[in-house]
Parts: C-alpha cells; sequence; structure tokens
C-alpha cells in the first residue's frame, strides 16, 4: 500500500518536472528561432524577392511570387558581367590559396619540427603579421605594386593575399605540426629519405585534417576581400566579385530586381561550399580564432 | 632533428619563399607608411619631408576626431552587442535539444558571406522607398517610424551598428560553443549532485570556465571593429555629411580621392598604433594572452 502511493507521487511529481521541462524548451526553441529568423531573413527575402518583377516588388514583398521572373538574372548577368567577375574571383581565389597553404606548410614544418637558432625568431616575425592592420599598408601597397609594375594585371591581388594569409596559416599548421611524435621522420631518414621527401610524403598527408583548415579559412577570405581590389584593381575585366557587385549596385541602384539577382548568384558558389564543408569550416574558424 | 649541412640549406630553401612574399608585401608596406608619414606626397611629384607636420595637422582636424568616435561607436557596438547575444545563445545551444545543428548552421551562416553582398543586401533592406524595413513598418501600422535609415544623419549610424552586428554574432556564437563543449561534463554533473540550479551553474562554474575565450573574443571583436572598412564604404561611403565615417574611410578618402599620400600615411600610422595599444590595455586588463 505504501509502496503504491509513493510511487504514485513520484509520478506526479515526474509530470510535474516535466511539464516544466517542456515549458522551458518550448522557451528556448522560441529564442533560437527568433534568432535564426533574425539570421537568415534578409537573406531569404532578397532571394525570394529576385525573382519578382519590379512591380510585384512594390506591392508584395513579403509573399512568394506569383510568377517567377527570370529576366533579373538575364540582366544581372550581362550588365554586371557576373561571367568575366566569377572567372577572375576564381583564378585568384584559387592560386592564391594554394600557393599560400603550399608555402605556409614548407614554413610550418621547418618551423616545428627542426631546431636552428632563428627558429623562434622567424615564428614570431611571421605571426606579428596577425596584428597588421590591413588598411594601414593600402597606400605603400599601391604605390609598391605601381612601382613593380603590378598594377592592374591579373595576378596583382595574388601577392597581397598569400602574404597577409601566410601568418594565420603558419600559425595553425605549425601548432598542428608540432604535436607529431618526435621520432617521425628518423626511420623515413634512415632509409634514405631526403628532407623535401619527407615533407611531401610524410608531414604533408599526416597533416591533412590542418591543410582542410587552412584551404577552408583562405579560400573564404580570398573569396570576400575587398579594400585591396578596390584599391589595386581598376580594369572592369579584371574585377573580383565583391568589387564588381559593389560598383554594379552603385551604378543601378533603382534596379532592385537585377541587384538581388546578382547578389544571389554571388551568394550561390560561397553557400554551396558552407553547407558542403559546414563541419570543417566551424572547426577551422575555432581552431583560427580561439588561438588567432 | 640534429643539423647537417645539408639540412641547414633545406631551411633555408623551404622558408625563403615564403618569407620573401611576406616581407615583401605585408612588411615593408607597414614600414613604408612610417616612412611616408613624415613626407607630404601627392603621389606623383617628388616629396618633401615635412617631419611631423602631417601628425599636427590630424590633431587639429575635427573631420578625423568625428571618424575616431565614430571607430570607437563601432567598437563599443560590437562587443556590446556581440559578444553578449553570441553567449547567451551559444548557452541556449550548448544543450540535448533537438536540431542544434540547424540552429548553428544558419547561425553561422552570415560570416561566411562577404561584406559587400550584405552591405548591398542590408542598403536594399533599409531602402526608404521600398526597403524591407519601412515595408514592415507600414504593414504592422507604423508609419511614423519609417525612417530614411540611410539618408538622416540622426538614424545612418544606428542602422549600420545594426548591421555590423548582425553579420558577425555568428563567429563568437562558435567560437564560444567550442569552448563550451571543451568543459568536461563531471563538472556539471557535480554541480547538479550538489543541488546547483540552472542558473547558479551558469554564472558560477560555466562562464568562469570559458572566461579567456571570452576575453579572446573580445580582442578579436575591438580589433576586428577597428578594420571596419569595406561594409560602410558600400553602405554609405561615410555619409550623410561624414556621419558614418570611420578612420579607415577618412585615410582612404584623403589618399586616394584627396591625393594626400604623406597625411593619408600619417592616418594609416595612427590607426596601426591604436589597434596596438588598445589591444595591449584589453590584455593587461584582463590578462589575456596576447594572440
Amino acid at each position: 500500500m505504501e509502496t503504491v502511493v509513493k510511487s504514485k507521487k513520484d509520478t506526479r511529481t515526474k509530470d510535474l518536472t516535466s511539464k516544466k521541462k517542456s515549458i522551458k524548451n518550448t522557451i528556448i526553441y522560441t529564442i533560437l528561432g527568433i534568432f535564426s529568423l533574425v539570421n537568415a531573413y534578409p537573406i531569404v527575402w532578397m532571394v525570394i524577392n529576385s525573382f519578382k518583377s519590379e512591380s510585384e516588388f512594390v506591392v508584395n514583398q513579403f509573399g512568394f511570387p506569383k510568377v517567377f521572373v527570370l529576366e533579373n538574372y538575364i540582366n544581372a548577368w550581362d550588365i554586371a558581367n557576373l561571367g568575366v567577375l566569377f572567372k577572375n574571383s576564381i583564378f585568384i581565389c584559387i592560386t592564391a590559396t594554394g600557393i599560400t597553404v603550399l608555402l605556409g606548410a614548407l614554413a610550418s614544418y621547418f618551423l616545428s619540427r627542426f631546431t636552428f637558432k632563428m627558429n623562434k625568431f622567424i615564428y614570431s616575425f611571421f605571426i606579428f603579421g596577425l596584428l597588421i592592420p590591413i588598411h594601414a599598408t593600402l597606400v605603400p601597397m599601391f604605390i609598391l605594386m605601381r612601382n613593380l609594375g603590378l598594377l592592374d594585371t591579373p595576378i596583382t591581388l595574388i601577392f597581397p593575399y598569400i602574404a597577409f594569409h601566410l601568418p594565420i596559416t603558419i600559425f595553425i599548421l605549425t601548432s598542428f605540426m608540432k604535436a607529431f611524435p618526435k621520432d617521425i621522420e628518423e626511420s623515413a631518414i634512415m632509409d634514405g629519405c631526403g628532407i623535401f621527401r619527407v615533407f611531401w610524403s610524410i608531414i604533408l598527408p599526416m597533416s591533412r585534417p590542418a591543410l582542410a583548415t587552412v584551404v577552408i579559412l583562405n579560400f573564404i577570405y580570398n573569396w570576400n576581400e575587398f579594400s585591396f581590389a578596390l584599391v589595386l584593381i581598376n580594369d572592369p575585366e579584371l574585377q573580383t566579385l565583391p568589387l564588381g557587385l559593389a560598383n554594379f549596385a552603385g551604378q543601378f541602384t533603382t534596379n532592385y530586381g537585377a541587384q538581388m539577382a546578382g547578389l544571389t548568384m554571388s551568394l550561390v558558389p560561397i553557400v554551396i561550399f558552407y553547407l558542403l564543408l559546414e563541419k570543417e569550416i566551424v572547426k577551422g574558424m575555432t581552431a583560427g580564432a580561439v588561438k588567432g | 632533428m640534429h643539423l647537417t649541412k645539408k639540412s641547414k640549406v633545406a631551411i633555408i630553401i623551404g622558408l625563403l619563399p615564403a618569407l620573401v612574399l611576406y616581407i615583401l608585401f605585408a612588411i615593408l608596406p607597414i614600414i613604408q607608411s612610417f616612412y611616408y608619414s613624415l613626407m607630404e606626397w601627392n603621389g606623383i611629384s617628388d616629396m618633401t619631408f615635412v617631419g611631423i607636420d602631417n601628425f599636427k595637422r590630424l590633431f587639429q582636424e575635427p573631420l578625423f576626431w568625428s571618424s575616431v568616435k565614430n571607430n570607437v561607436y563601432v567598437v563599443t557596438a560590437s562587443v556590446l552587442g556581440q559578444i553578449p547575444i553570441a553567449l547567451f545563445i551559444a548557452l541556449l545551444l550548448n544543450r540535448k535539444l533537438k536540431g542544434v545543428r540547424i540552429f548553428r548552421t544558419i547561425g553561422f551562416l552570415p560570416v561566411v558571406l562577404s561584406t559587400v553582398v550584405i552591405s548591398l543586401t542590408w542598403s536594399l533592406i533599409y531602402n526608404s522607398k521600398n526597403g524591407m524595413l519601412n515595408e514592415l513598418l507600414r504593414t504592422v501600422g507604423l508609419d511614423g517610424l519609417t525612417q530614411n535609415w540611410l539618408g538622416d544623419t540622426k538614424w545612418t549610424m544606428f542602422a549600420v551598428l545594426v548591421t555590423i552586428i548582425w553579420q558577425f554574432i555568428g563567429l563568437y556564437l562558435i567560437i564560444f560553443l567550442a569552448a563550451l563543449q571543451n568543459i568536461p561534463e563531471e563538472v556539471l554533473e557535480a554541480a547538479k549532485m550538489d543541488g546547483a540550479s540552472e542558473w547558479v551553474t551558469t554564472f558560477k562554474i560555466t562562464i568562469p570556465m570559458i572566461w579567456s575565450t571570452i576575453i579572446v573574443a573580445v580582442i578579436l571583436c575591438i580589433s576586428g571593429s577597428l578594420k571596419t572598412f569595406d561594409l560602410i564604404y558600400v553602405m554609405t561611403n561615410g555619409g550623410p555629411a561624414h556621419s558614418t565615417e570611420v578612420m579607415a574611410l577618412y585615410m582612404f578618402n584623403e589618399t586616394f580621392s584627396k591625393l594626400n599620400y604623406g597625411y593619408g600615411s600619417a592616418v594609416s600610422v595612427f590607426i596601426f598604433f591604436f589597434s596596438l595599444i588598445l589591444i595591449f590595455i584589453v590584455t593587461k586588463v584582463f590578462k589575456g594572452k596576447m594572440i
């Protein structure tokens, strides 16, 4: 008898706590829902409205388009010269990212696996780069590029992009490579492997997770960079996507549909990239940000 | 690894390309901006050495000081807006809830997008005629609150700050989430066993345990805010009437529009030291780790 009463009481308190818990969860989900809405809606609003005609946009901003108008996209592609912008951005992004990661990995290998006199100094020297505000270098960069005859060429932007992203690349890769066991190279060297062979066949494959991180970080930075492009590139045929879009929007302030279509198209690659590699990106961002 | 002559050569070969590019395109420019800041120069003619005249002029220029003030607004809004909101959402997401991943994915999305795209999207939102914000206010019957958000000196800074806060909450959210997930579960279990309420656990255990991460986030937030340029350049170009002009933008206009290369470089040098000193103070005050 006693036990029955007790268990009844138990279920009642359980009911109460679970009820309390479900109220709490509802509140949490509501807050998270509002947060997500505020986060995503500006982008969603733009994407949806990019399919509307000018007249529908004015009367029906918040609903779905009644007729999907693809004209905005055709206009944007032509007027903003999006094909050229995409081509330039992809070329610069891939080249700069490739070179940064390769040179950064090589430098990190020597800085993390070898002891020599200047080691600590060179490492700190590279890390110092994290503190340089890029805007403080725009003027001399412009003049330097002009003196080198590198203003307004297809490869102009590659140089500052490499230089300014080597610090974070070396920072992440060095701390990763340092963690490898000490005798990792010994046996390979004993077998007659050269130093660069060890780097290429042993260290690089072992660093894959960190390499993924720095590739992603570099890619996002380079894809989105604006200031150097603004100062160093004038020729419309050489502009990158952010620069081209900014100019396009400045010239066509009243053509909302085309603007939104252009922005939407420019979003597609980076959003796909993000959704595919979300886990790695988040990992990379935290590794880079918490420490860097 | 022990060093042979061969490995010394290898080290030099391995480090040289990275060092050369880094020195030539990152270190050299920052040193040169010091040199240029002592010159009067329009970028084409011969330079004349003017000593610290550029700095004297700089400190007497009201427009420069108003750009410093606007930078301080950006820093303050970012630190007070982004960090607490990000921490709050991270604490909510750090539970065994269904769908956490979706919220996290959406939360981080703005960080991946280019600042130019974000600026243009928000410019459309703030558009006085057909923008989403005014349209929304009209729809809910608050016509009186509609504004020319980017054209009215009273509101422009506010509008810009909202966008800046929006853009980077996700970054700090992810940083805090990573830190929270590193807290050993036993610690929180033990607190629960001792009968500590969730509030107490959060404020007495969880937050103190990730305090160093919070400080790093604050430092990142400050140094990031001092670099604000793209967003304001695209959204308002510092206007109306310089009301949203920040230091980097002031420097850009002086140099590349008015061709005052020496004077512009002086602003650059100021930005460099301003960031360095501010980061140094914050690290000292909070005893955080530099970098």
